[in-house]
């Protein structure tokens, strides 16, 4: 859901998978983020960076998702963010970012099969600097998402799911009043930020709360430019990833956690990063 | 769904447009104002036009008639109003768009080694040149220059000559753009963009074909305008080149060739140590990167002498140890603990880093910007960009003098981090104050209504450089002091130019 080098991506438990809480059931999250990278993609070029070294962003995200109805669930987060580079001298950043959320729906099973409706937005709830990239804590820009996902039961516990998003991101405003965009220079602070895909494929074992899920995720932006020979990257990249991690969660009462690896395989104008998560979960009753 | 359309539809970016003006004044006895390179407006010849009534010249007002007007698409008119919000201002904005798309600094090879940028294999890894300030700085200043000189000799036979605009000649032809009574021979467009194509093309080698392409539209849109015939042009383009060459021969002499002469750094860290700084400047950069231009300071001024250089250097900055640099070092730490948003947004305005037009390219624009809103004449607006410009260069040659003669530390060699990006230069002076100060005080003097608002931009580039914690206080107020006295050599040479 976000895109920016090094950036964490919260997707612990989450608006993109084919989970839902009970009506009236909550589950809370904390969930602490950990994203590192060393070598990234400048432009196609993979390089490291001396004056970067490591380039680590932490997070602790709140979150919550709620049972409207037993098909019906609304998701919120929101995460405090911190960069810091192990080299060189730019100053680690941070703050608290985007509140974002999410309605999810879906259909009744059809042979194993159900279909599910994601809408969402985002939106950055601090005044955070968007343009000191890689050193922001974010993008700055509004999104609104749609994702269609397709789930499977293979079996009454193995399911495949296969889901594919839409990001519309607004304009972000700079504090330059100018900047480069491919080889043209534009002389306002209004940044287009572009749009967005994201594709994943998962498969996964589920029993009551317990869950064992490995995925291969894909985000592609619709248009952009590519970081310039020894540049900085901007909030105009076109940033492309593959990445494929697991994920898990342990609940076996009101108390659980959740635990999340990521590793981008390939990319462009992206941090090749590692992500780690572990979230503590409390689920309870409302009314 | 329609909020997604809406937002998807939106994506283009909206800029301030530039609309073509008819200038507040035409300066008539602008061919009588000094010259930055040429001797005179007249030291370049131009060929007596054909009189209006020859048959050579009615057939080119046929040809406008008949076939150029009635055929124009709608590139074209786009290109008319392009070009006619003026010359000199978009070739401005040309070099400053050059500036940033060339202001990278090299990539250091497998071996640790950054290689110098080759002017003869321009587009090479790294591409030649990088447009750091001290270059940008240098560049627009005889885009500037040689704009300048090229149009005072334009006024001078346009005046002399007084060959009439087509529309004036054959009232059927309605052109594009306001009208004035400003004579059409040379064509004024022709010579801003052959003048220009000829010190960018120098410049910024790797951009031929880009720059060739702006040139020949930059030369139809006065004929697809209907202001100009081929002869107005022909003759323009000849004059701008002509021009242009006597200004590129004092760049290739001005001692640009050696600026970057890393084997004085030797020497200059030995008199910095002499003067009683115990610890000159390092490289932060891994690996160590060679210092930018550290012999720019030897490159040959506008608008005073070398003796007066080192004269007006700044006095030597405050030592190590010192209560004053103890001070300083103790407002920087402050600033890094507890940087607020507003500092931080000034930091970042006022950057100017990597990728950007870099701060000269940042007050041509406000040049621009003012001479817009003045409704300057094409020559006004040239003569503006050539003070402002040549100030901007002379206070980077004073400024790097400065930085290599005290070769003083950054900040960051007492342990402090950055949110803008750290320069690969000594520290003592501030580049941003003294380039800020230098452009406020010409810009102050041609338009003193304003100088306030330009003072107070540059008293805001000026601490930025210490909100972003590149700089101790001291850099930027005697970069300040120093570039308001470089400034004002500028100004002491435009009032006695003949323009007021």
């Amino acid at each position: 859901m976000f895109c920016l080098l090094g950036f964490v991506e919260l997707k612990a438990q989450m608006p993109h998978d084919a989970i839902y809480m009970n009506k009236n059931l909550a589950c809370g999250a904390l969930v602490y983020g950990n994203n590192y990278w060393t070598n990234y993609w400048e432009n196609s070029l993979k390089r490291d960076n001396p004056n970067i070294g490591r380039l680590t962003t932490q997070s602790v995200t709140a979150m919550i998702a709620y049972g409207i109805k037993r098909d019906l669930n609304v998701i919120a987060m929101i995460p405090f963010v911190k960069t810091e580079a192990s080299q060189g001298n730019l100053l680690g950043q941070q703050g608290v970012q985007d509140l974002s959320v999410f309605l999810k729906a879906k259909t009744k099973s059809y042979h194993g099969l159900t279909a599910h409706g994601v809408l969402g937005f985002s939106i950055p709830v601090s005044n955070y600097v968007p343009d000191f990239m890689p050193m922001s804590i974010g993008l700055g820009a509004k999104t609104l998402l749609a994702r269609g996902i397709i789930s499977y039961n293979v079996t009454k516990n193995i399911y495949l799911s296969s889901s594919i998003a839409y990001q519309a991101r607004s304009f972000v405003k700079a504090d330059r009043d100018a900047y480069l965009s491919g080889s043209k220079l534009y002389n306002t602070d209004q940044v287009p930020v572009p749009d967005a895909f994201d594709a994943a494929f998962r498969v996964g074992y589920l029993k009551k709360d317990n869950q064992l899920e490995l995925f291969a995720e894909h985000f592609s932006c619709t248009k952009g430019d590519d970081i310039l020979r020894n540049n900085m990257p901007f909030l105009t990249n076109d940033m492309t990833m593959t990445s494929v991690g697991m994920y898990g969660k342990y609940q076996p009462k009101s108390f659980g956690v959740n635990a999340r690896v990521a590793y981008v395989v390939d990319g462009q104008n992206v941090g090749q990063s590692t992500t780690l998560s572990v979230g503590l979960l409390y689920q309870f009753k409302v009314k | 769904m329609i909020a997604f359309t809406l937002l998807a539809c939106s994506k283009e970016v909206n800029e301030v447009g530039l609309l073509p003006y008819l200038p507040a004044k035409l300066d008539e006895t602008g061919g009588n104002w000094k010259t930055f390179v040429l001797s005179s407006g007249s030291e370049v010849a131009v060929d007596v036009p054909r009189l209006v009534s020859d048959a050579v010249y009615l057939k080119e007002i046929d040809s406008l008639k008949t076939v150029v007007i009635p055929s124009l698409t709608g590139d074209q008119r786009a290109a008319v109003l392009y070009w006619g919000a003026g010359a000199v201002l978009r070739w401005n904005e040309i070099g400053r768009e050059l500036a940033a798309r060339y202001n990278l600094p090299p990539a250091a090879n497998s071996a640790g080694v950054y290689p110098v940028p080759n002017s003869a294999d321009p587009l090479a890894d790294p591409k030649f040149p990088f447009a750091n300030p001290p270059y940008t700085a240098r560049a627009l200043a005889y885009l500037s220059v040689a704009q300048y000189d090229a149009l005072v000799s334009t006024w001078k036979y346009k005046f002399l000559y007084n060959r009439q605009a087509p529309y004036q000649v054959d009232a059927t032809i309605k052109p594009l753009l306001p009208t004035s009574n400003l004579p059409a021979y040379p064509s004024t467009d022709a010579v801003v963009a052959q003048a220009s194509y000829t010190i960018l093309l120098a410049m910024f080698p790797g951009e031929g074909p880009f720059l060739a392409s702006k040139l020949a539209e930059a030369k139809n849109a006065p004929i697809w305008a209907g202001v100009c015939v081929g002869s107005d042009v022909n003759a323009g383009a000849k004059l701008g080149a002509a021009v242009a060459a006597k200004v590129m021969a004092r760049a290739k002499t001005d001692g640009m060739g050696s600026a970057n002469n890393q084997a004085l750094t030797a020497a200059m860290i030995s008199n910095s140590k002499a003067l009683g700084l115990p610890n000159p400047w390092i490289s932060q950069e891994i690996p160590m990167r060679p210092p930018m231009l550290p012999n720019y300071g030897a490159v040959k001024t506008w608008n005073f002498d070398r003796s007066t250089l080192e004269l007006i250097r700044p006095e030597k900055p405050y030592l190590e140890g010192s209560a004053e640099f103890n001070a300083d070092l103790e407002e920087l730490k402050s600033i890094q603990a507890n940087q607020t948003r507003t500092q931080a947004a000034i930091a970042n305005y006022w950057a100017d880093g990597p990728g950007s037009f870099t701060p000269p390219g940042h007050w041509h624009r406000y040049a621009a910007q003012a001479g817009v809103e003045a409704k300057l004449s094409e020559l006004r607006m040239a003569r503006m960009f050539a003070y402002v410009g040549t100030a901007l260069m002379d206070a980077g040659i004073g400024c790097w003098d400065t930085k290599y003669y005290y070769y003083s530390p950054r900040p960051q060699q007492f342990g402090l981090k950055t949110s803008v990006g750290l320069p690969n230069f000594p520290s003592y002076t501030s580049g941003h104050s003294t380039f800020s100060y230098a452009a406020s005080t010409v810009l102050s003097s041609l338009f003193p209504e304003r100088t306030k608002t330009f003072e107070g931009y540059a008293q805001e580039a000026s601490d930025s450089r210490v909100y972003g914690l590149i700089h101790f206080r001291v850099d930027c107020t005697m970069g300040g002091k120093h570039g308001k006295v470089i400034g004002a050599f500028a100004v002491q040479r435009a009032v006695a130019d003949g323009a007021n």
